[in-house]
């Protein structure tokens, strides 16, 4: 008979509210810290389309398969052809190698988490609810940061575990392989932090999400360009200093000087500038991005 | 402690627009409606009660709690409904609903559980799995409710609750926000410039115009009897206004009424002589109440 009761309810045409009986709710708020880390999963669940549409899944693991695919390779070929020769890839010059699908990820995801609260200004309902308006951009920013280390560190962490397993002597090559283990963690998140906090800075300042990926496609695209062309075009200092205008090449060199070795394949370590202004370039950049986003949450009308 | 207090409470956007104007406000629990023309002051009024923006003088509490520097305090314990749309199309209600509960602080089994509670109460069934994209207006509205709703607020802030609705959804409508704010006992703000609405859900009413506070009084107060007859005759009003003069009434025609307003304990009677002898086709005879709309068009309320 109980059972019932709903149907009957639904089907009149008056009464289609059927009330079980509001219920309060005595058991714990958890507050904004909760909220802020709702928030972050939420974000990086829609990094890589989790939990949403089959469609808003193509863009993220196709580039996470583009990222794995040279590491995964070459891995194969060193188990298949034992004595093949040397791999072009190492840890050094692996994530530099496929910096323009960090680009292509950083431009089609960034906006993701955030163009659509603004765009249909789900912005006002978060504002309203257990947070302040700069958890937001943070909890955002560090979703973002966490989705690049993740796209950059699983290619490296294939071709840890490949060389371990390659090797004639696993035991060996596991102890070997060991000492790269902070290479390993850190040289992602090297990358992740700069690139994640500019993208997230350029997608926060419009609702618009097409002009957001477009805008941040143009910064990779059209710095790598400039400084490209700045190299080629002038000489002595001028030629090393224009380095920097690229982001990527801030953070291999970043890399360079914090951990593992040169990677000939970037300006960073050809160039004859100090290290550390390029670790000190991304430094700024990723806290001035991360101010701006902060910035413009705090002023964002809701 | 009231409800909500507020102390000279002023907000200016820009040099030359005032939206508060040095606005003292105390209110107490209830179902309060608060009304004033489009433009008046009351969705700014909401925001800073929210802490979604920062008032540029004065000071507002809502539970005791300041709203410039407790806002996530505050914000755990209300529930807002905005007056335009907030939701995102590609999320279904319950995966929002779920969502905008963990971002008040509840568990996620908790959140769970009370997205179906509350899903159910506003009248959502199958549809809570469709994206919202999907829905109709009158859904929507739903959902807002169902979202401001989720985390059994102490306090409900709707803006503009029938916005969009046809007729029969209004009414929904309003029925849910009566019920919400009777049998559940929370306490709810109802913003509105339909005077017709406040009237019918509310107990409370403050009405303020052009930022300042114009009334705050029991809504039974607004509409009590004013001492006038009102007689509603087919045609010829004017001569029953002169016939009644007549007769030592204080009479005037207005429209195809004529209002009495001497208050003689015969002037029934004396109608109904004189609406006899002019052979008039009587329609009604009532006593005239107060009615909301004699706020805004300056006439004094007793």
């Amino acid at each position: 008979m109980t059972a019932r009761e709903p149907l009957a309810a639904r089907e009149s045409a008056t009464g289609a509210i059927y009330d079980l009986g509001y219920r309060a709710y005595d058991g714990p708020r958890l507050g904004r810290s909760a909220a802020v880390a709702t928030l972050f999963w939420h974000s990086l669940r829609a990094a890589f389309g989790w939990g949403r549409s089959g469609r808003s899944k193509i863009v993220p693991w196709g580039l996470t398969a583009f990222a794995l695919a040279p590491a995964a390779i070459a891995t194969a070929i060193s188990a298949l052809v034992p004595f093949g020769g040397a791999s072009p890839f190492s840890y050094d010059n692996y994530i530099f190698q496929i910096s323009i699908i960090l680009a292509l990820f950083v431009a089609a995801q960034a906006p993701e988490l955030v163009s659509g609260d603004q765009r249909n200004r789900v912005l006002s309902l978060y504002f309203s609810h257990a947070l302040e308006r700069a958890d937001y951009g943070l909890a955002k920013l560090g979703a973002m940061i966490v989705a690049v280390f993740i796209l950059t560190f699983a290619p490296m962490l294939v071709l840890f575990v490949g060389s371990i397993l390659v090797a004639t002597d696993v035991a060996d090559a596991l102890g070997d392989q060991l000492e790269n283990l902070p290479q390993v963690i850190v040289a992602p998140l090297i990358y992740a932090v700069p690139l994640a906090a500019l993208g997230l800075a350029i997608a926060a300042w419009t609702p618009r999400r097409a002009y957001a990926t477009g805008a941040i496609i143009a910064v990779f695209i059209v710095s790598a360009a400039v400084a490209g062309i700045l190299g080629e075009a002038t000489r002595g200092r001028l030629a090393d200093w224009s380095q920097l205008v690229n982001p990527m090449v801030a953070a291999d060199g970043t890399r360079d000087l914090l951990v593992g070795e040169p990677n000939f394949e970037s300006p960073a370590s050809r160039g004859n500038l100090d290290l550390w202004v390029f670790g000190v370039e991304t430094l700024l950049l990723s806290a001035a991005a991360t101010a701006a986003i902060v910035w413009r949450y705090r002023r964002v009308a809701a | 402690m009231s409800l909500i207090e507020a102390r000279a409470l002023t907000k200016r956007y820009g040099e030359h627009v005032t939206a508060l104007d040095a606005l003292d406000l105390e209110v107490e629990p209830g179902i309060i409606g608060l009304v004033g023309a489009n433009g008046a002051g009351k969705s700014t009024l909401l925001k800073i009660l929210l802490g979604l923006l920062s008032p540029t003088d004065g000071s507002a509490s809502v539970m005791g709690l300041d709203v410039t520097r407790q806002g996530p305090e505050i914000r755990q314990f209300v529930g807002y409904l905005p007056e335009h749309d907030c939701l995102p199309p590609d999320a279904s209600a319950t995966e929002f609903v779920t969502h905008m509960g963990r971002m008040s602080g509840l568990p996620a089994a908790a959140a769970r559980e009370r997205t179906a509670e509350v899903l159910r109460h506003v009248g959502l069934y199958e549809e809570r799995y469709r994206p919202i994209g999907g829905y109709s207006t009158g859904m929507k509205q739903r959902v807002k409710l169902a979202q401001a709703l989720v985390h059994d607020p102490k306090l409900l802030l709707l803006d503009e609750p029938t916005n969009g609705l046809d007729p029969a959804g209004r009414d929904e409508m309003l029925d849910l926000v009566k019920r919400t704010g009777t049998e559940f006992g929370i306490a709810t703000v109802v913003a509105s410039h339909l005077l017709g609405e406040i009237e019918r859900v509310c107990t409370f009413l403050l009405a303020i115009d052009a930022g300042k506070l114009l009334r705050a009084a029991p809504i039974v107060s607004f509409t009590e009897r004013t001492g006038t007859l009102g007689v509603e005759v087919e045609d010829r009003a004017d001569e029953l206004a002169a016939a009644l003069m007549a007769r030592g009434l204080e009479a005037t025609a207005d429209g195809r009424a004529v209002l009495v307003t001497s208050p003689d304990e015969r002037r029934y009677d004396v109608v109904r002589d004189a609406v006899d002898e002019l052979g008039l086709a009587l329609v009604r005879l009532e006593h005239k109440r107060h009615r909301l709309e004699d706020l805004f068009s300056g006439e004094a309320i007793g």
